[in-house]
């Protein structure tokens, strides 16, 4: 069973299969092509055609045939001559059917692409292997990332080679009625041997585009595509660069650090210290892993493409590589979720010890990396930089610190027993107190936001001098003199009923003078207003007076 | 330089003229024309003919007919202008001086 094409020739149609059409819709576009440029090149196709369907109505009478088949179309081409036959002959000569001769254009090459053939066509344009072409864009893509951005742009800015004509012309051959003859024999000769795989290929092959509101739309559909395939792109690559970070912080290589904020480095154990050592992080670990594959396997393709060879199987690749790439963000959600439930309770551990002495010299041990980060790991120990330090006054005759741990847990139970479970290093020496910048937690602990509250609490009458190396624990204490925790450092300060007073701070006498000031101001004022009292007064009894001497 | 070409060149030249002459014989069909062309083995493919058909046609030198067709659309029944007759009969005494000079140089000697 073979398909048959229906054609119009000069009033009678035609049954053509499906071969017979493709060689001969090429044979007639080619024909066409060489006379519509002439005078009356119309009427001359008309008589062509008229021609045609005399000899085909003759054969198909003679064979007792319905279909024109492909010894047809042969007759049709050996009787009629090949396209360049067609061509008046004094014209030929003067003047050969050429379209403004060979200026090279810059086409995208539809027959030879990968994504959207702009490097074949560069190629064709330089005239040299597509592959140098592709692999200087993988190596501007892969290290710069310019490449990525030039092909999107050259992609929607080069229009693709359709017609023969563009063709010719995107490899700079002239565009004459032999050359594009040359390409239908070519390709006449390939669909003998395979009608049906060059098919695609045929229809459209000497189409001109003459929709342009068809070629507006293709325009703007490719543009929308395009930026759909750079927001996917980009969605794609950060998403990939965030599980390298995952899959680099799981699995402990050597010096790993990939993620790198100031200067603090989480890595495996890290991630440990979150994620604890049991299921979870087997679960994050293969998560990454599976979801990793995808990205992995469509690197494979597009490289194996790009190199042009064929992968078998590439649906199962692609359906396994979504497969593992959808149960790896499952394990990594269910991984994390149920870290969240890890935050559910909180409690706190309470201790406070008495300090002797009536004079404290405060300091901190300084720690010579400062990340900012949430904790360090230190060995089986995470150091903890979450401290708030106060100063209040006391009733008591002692002076004491108090410390208040929190913890976080999944029951009140688990919080409160990760909240006893901490180390919070600091020497009394005499006068000096000497606390530290962060408290340690065992890691089996795990960092549960934990958090450390330290408060001073000394007896009305007692001083303490704050010295500079407290600065990163120092929260918000309160004084007489309203001072910002910064300046308060670097002084001596004495606790009154009333909260801390700065003894040695030069703004105190300031602050007296002010006061002063007030008070005389305070003073005159009141004077002054009494004066005017007594004024006003003198001067009513003036009135009375002389009301009481004019009326006698 | 090929002898293939220069063949093909001395066809040409000749080619309008036969044309005229064979329809100073009668009316005709373009096939008809190009069957005759074919015998005489002045043309090969029929593609050639068509161009050169509507060109004299413009020239004014033929005139053309629709007539019905049995096996096919209908045909150009192609016949020659007054102005092709006289256009005919000039190309013939040129031909026929051309054809006796051509034949005086070639066989002498």
């Amino acid at each position: 069973m073979n398909k048959t094409i229906n054609i119009n020739l000069g009033g009678i149609i035609f049954h053509l299969d499906e071969n017979a059409y493709l060689v001969f819709n090429n044979y007639l576009k080619a024909v066409k092509s060489g006379l519509e440029h002439q005078e009356s090149g119309a009427e001359i196709i008309a008589d062509i055609e008229a021609r045609i369907a005399e000899i085909f109505g003759m054969r198909l009478k003679e064979a007792k045939r319905q279909v024109i088949n492909e010894s047809d179309v042969e007759f049709i081409i050996s009787t009629l001559g090949k396209p360049e036959d067609f061509s008046d002959n004094d014209d030929i000569e003067n003047e050969p059917f050429t379209s403004k001769a060979k200026d090279k254009r810059f086409f995208r090459n539809p027959d030879e692409k990968v994504i959207g053939g702009v490097c074949s066509g560069i190629a064709a344009y330089f005239n040299t292997d597509v592959v140098w072409i592709r692999i200087i864009f993988l190596i501007l893509f892969f290290f710069t990332g310019i490449g990525f951005f030039t092909y999107i742009i050259l992609w929607a800015a080069i229009p693709e080679a359709k017609t023969t004509a563009q063709k010719l012309q995107m490899r700079g051959e002239p565009v004459t009625l032999e050359s594009i003859e040359k390409v239908f024999d070519k390709f006449g000769a390939q669909s003998k041997e395979s009608g049906k795989k060059i098919k695609s290929g045929l229809t459209g092959f000497f189409e001109f585009v003459t929709n342009t509101i068809g070629s507006i739309f293709s325009f703007i559909f490719r543009f929308l595509g395009v930026m759909i395939a750079i927001i996917g792109a980009l969605i794609a690559f950060s998403l990939l660069i965030a599980l390298l970070g995952i899959f680099g912080s799981t699995w402990s290589f050597t010096n790993f650090d990939f993620i790198n904020i100031n200067g603090h480095v989480l890595g495996m154990s890290g991630t440990e210290a979150i994620f604890g050592n049991g299921w979870r992080l087997i679960a994050l670990r293969f998560g990454t892993v599976l979801t990793l594959l995808m990205p992995l396997f469509a690197l494979v393709v597009f490289i194996a493409k790009v190199l042009g060879k064929e992968i078998n199987n590439s649906r199962l690749l692609s359906f396994s590589g979504i497969a593992s790439f959808i149960m790896g963000l499952l394990l990594i959600f269910v991984s994390a979720g149920s870290i969240v439930t890890d935050f559910k309770e909180s409690a706190t551990d309470t201790e406070r010890n008495t300090l002797s002495g009536t004079h404290f010299d405060i300091k901190a041990e300084f720690l010579e990396e400062n990340s900012g980060f949430f904790f360090e790991v230190d060995d089986e120990v995470l150091r903890i930089e979450n401290i708030r330090f106060n100063i209040q006054p006391t009733s008591s005759n002692e002076a004491s610190l108090e410390l208040r741990h929190t913890a976080r847990g999944s029951s009140h139970s688990e919080a409160r027993q990760r909240a006893q479970n901490y180390d919070f290093p600091y020497v009394q020496n005499e006068e000096e107190l000497q606390l530290s910048e962060y408290f340690n937690v065992p890691k089996s602990a795990m960092w549960r936001a934990q958090n450390l509250k330290i408060t001073l609490f000394l007896p009305i009458g007692s001083s303490v001098y704050l010295d500079p190396s407290i600065e990163n624990i120092m929260y918000d204490v309160k004084n007489l003199q309203n001072m910002w925790d910064g300046e308060m450092l670097g002084r001596t300060w004495t606790m009154t009923s009333k909260g801390l007073s700065c003894e040695d701070c030069p703004e105190i006498i300031y602050y007296r003078a002010e006061e002063l000031e007030d008070e005389i101001q305070d003073n005159i004022d009141e004077e002054l207003e009494a004066l005017e009292e007594d004024i006003e007064r003198k001067l009513e009894e003036l009135e009375l007076e002389l009301k009481r001497l004019k009326d006698r | 330089m090929k002898i293939e070409n220069t063949k093909a060149q001395m066809r040409k030249g000749v080619l309008e003229y036969c044309i005229l002459g064979i329809l100073s014989n009668g009316d005709a069909y373009a096939s008809d024309i190009i069957e005759h062309l074919k015998n005489a083995e002045l043309i090969v493919v029929e593609g050639t003919l068509y161009p050169l058909l509507t060109r004299l046609k413009n020239a004014g030198l033929l005139e053309y007919r629709w007539e019905e067709s049995t096996s096919g659309p209908p045909r150009k029944y192609y016949s020659l202008s007054p102005q092709g007759k006289s256009f005919q009969l000039e190309l013939k005494s040129t031909w026929d001086a051309l054809q006796k000079a051509v034949e005086h140089i070639t066989t002498s000697k």
